[in-house]
């Protein structure tokens, strides 16, 4: 045993050499957090889950059993396959949109602004990002209806008639976009600010011209930052709420908007629960597939 | 690479981009100057301007009322926000123990699940133990703040815990070492250092609660609807500048905010 060992040994245990200290009572202080989280969250999910083997009746709500049924139900019936395959399809969309108009966007921030023009944009990319659901979409409905923006610009260049956007995917995949975007530029930002702009400098002045540099040099490095802005912004975009629901209209069906129809309006509590989960697994194995799928290709990629 | 040829690189990031971040912005700027419109049936261009959409949102119950409650709401569960994260960000950041990563992922956990699922399993477990117990909490005010601390805590923990980090433990070594308790040390020393980390992760944990939509949709009550509910609901039927004028208000309001959060920490961060 070293000499520094033993004096280390030898020190009062409330003030250890090494960062960060044990203390033991450090855990204690997230207990009440720890508590509050267990039964705001976790303790309703779980009941959630052990709601959805439960069988819906119409008197009484709920009736206690162990069947799969409501499982069996989404799996056999055409109408909520259609929901989950159109959530998923424009999931995709929105997110793969998103990803073709961030990188340049986040690139742009990282590498040709100044320090005080990037916080600045940052700002006014964060603002549309935290002004809430409620009145991005009521902007969105403005711009998009048939007497809307967009309709009396078309108009000053002749285009008469119904743009009729409205209540379409197009409309819902718009809002999406718009939504997601914000997430994802600074997703990206922060991934290619960490990018050392010297190695695109070497690539450039070996004679590789700047679209090589993109995809030989930064997108490469950059890939795994990227996969995690797609991720996040599929997530999100699976769960929309606001968009679909005003954007869609009553009759185009997303995912999270028929949870909530299923949970708080048909009280239909054990296939609104089979819903929720069925929803949060699909995404789960999808963006974890996804991902391991991307990690394989990029190591070899890498190589 | 040439001169000429960097400045088109440049030209073409610069197009890009302002098509981009105009596409997420001008839909904002356009609600915000049809409030003034006096149009009563929208169109463009406006017949003139006037300020009349801003007194009939006030005049609206639903509206004013709904401001109210969001804006208390969101101060008390940043408030309790505050009171139990703070504590365990201190934790997180500085004390190493089995199950800190569990622990963290816990706790961050609010953040992850979507808010369609978190609210609808928050809204069946009230009833169900409205049934076991008789206590009415979904559409009572404690069920919905109790939501709305549980959207904040995250942004909390997430923002203080950073700044913790970042803070060197050696300026509360000294103090102790020069004599001062642990309740000095916490308020005279490390609570000024982390002071831009608690009032950024306060305005985050508010701005997130205030905007929330999928949690409140589950908890509010009939004479009990937060501004963002509100909004959904008088969307549903109606659109006129109304809308606009309440947008407007909250909008000012966020923006105010974020510039206030910039002053303290790097908004970047809190993604």
């Amino acid at each position: 045993m070293s000499m520094s060992d033993t004096v280390a040994q030898m020190a009062p245990p409330d003030r250890p050499d090494r960062r960060p200290p044990r203390r033991i009572g450090a855990p204690f202080l997230t207990t009440p957090a720890l508590v509050f989280v267990t039964i705001g969250l976790l303790a309703p999910l779980a009941l959630m889950l052990r709601n959805s083997f439960n069988r819906f009746d119409p008197a009484e709500l709920m009736i206690s059993a162990f069947t799969a049924e409501n499982y069996v139900k989404f799996f056999t019936d055409a109408f909520y396959q259609e929901v989950l395959l159109r959530t998923l399809g424009i999931s995709a969309l929105a997110t793969a949109i998103c990803l073709v108009a961030g990188v340049p966007v986040a690139y742009f921030l990282a590498r040709h602004v100044s320090a005080f023009a990037k916080r600045m944009l940052l700002i006014v990319i964060l603002v549309p990002l935290l002004i809430g659901n409620a009145v991005r979409t009521s902007a969105w409905m403005l711009i998009l209806n048939d007497r809307g923006v967009l309709a009396s610009v078309l108009g000053v260049f002749g285009y008469e008639g119904p743009l009729g956007l409205m209540y379409t995917a197009t409309a819902v995949t718009i809002g999406l976009v718009s939504v997601l975007l914000p997430f994802m530029i600074i997703t990206l930002n922060s991934v290619f600010e960490a990018i050392d702009a010297n190695l695109e400098d070497a690539a450039g002045s070996l004679g590789a011209t700047h679209l090589t540099v993109m995809r030989r040099v930064v997108l490469p490095l950059a890939l795994p930052g990227i996969l995690a802005g797609t991720v996040l912004c599929f997530i999100l975009s699976m769960n929309a709420y606001a968009t679909p629901v005003l954007l869609g209209g009553p009759t185009f069906h997303m995912m999270a908007p028929t949870v909530y129809q299923q949970v708080a309006k048909a009280m239909n509590w054990p296939f609104g629960s089979a819903l929720a989960f069925i929803l949060m697994s699909v995404t789960l194995i999808l963006t974890v597939g996804v991902s391991a799928l991307v990690q394989r290709k990029y190591r070899r990629w890498s190589e | 690479m040439g001169n000429a040829q960097a400045k088109t690189i440049r030209i073409g990031y610069t197009a890009i981009s302002v098509l981009v971040i105009g596409f997420v912005v001008l839909p904002l700027i356009f609600i915000v100057w049809m409030s003034f419109f006096s149009n009563r049936i929208l169109s463009l261009p406006p017949e003139g301007y006037t300020l009349d959409w801003y007194r009939r949102a006030w005049q609206m119950a639903d509206f004013r009322n709904g401001f109210f409650l969001s804006l208390r709401t969101s101060l008390i569960a940043t408030a309790i926000a505050l009171i139990l994260g703070l504590p365990a960000s201190f934790a997180l950041a500085r004390a190493r123990f089995p199950g800190r990563e569990t622990i963290n992922t816990i706790l961050m956990s609010p953040m992850i699940v979507p808010g369609i699922v978190g609210g609808s399993s928050l809204f069946v477990f009230f009833l169900e133990v409205e049934f076991l117990t008789g206590w009415r909490i979904a559409g009572s005010s404690p069920g919905l703040i109790a939501a709305h601390s549980l959207i904040a805590l995250p942004w909390m923990i997430r923002l203080v815990t950073t700044s913790l980090i970042g803070m060197n433990p050696s300026v509360e070594e000294a103090a102790r070492s020069l004599g001062a308790g642990p309740l000095t040390v916490f308020f005279r020393v490390t609570l000024p250092v982390i002071k831009p980390g608690v009032i950024a992760g306060s305005l985050f944990a508010f701005v997130n609660s205030f905007i929330d939509l999928e949690k409140s949709l589950f908890l509010v009550g009939p004479d009990r609807t937060t501004l963002q509910i509100a909004l959904i609901n008088y969307l549903e039927w109606n659109f006129d500048s109304t809308i606009g004028a309440v947008a407007t208000v909250q909008i000012a309001l966020i923006t105010l905010l974020l510039l206030v959060t910039d002053r303290y920490a790097k908004l970047s961060r809190a993604f």
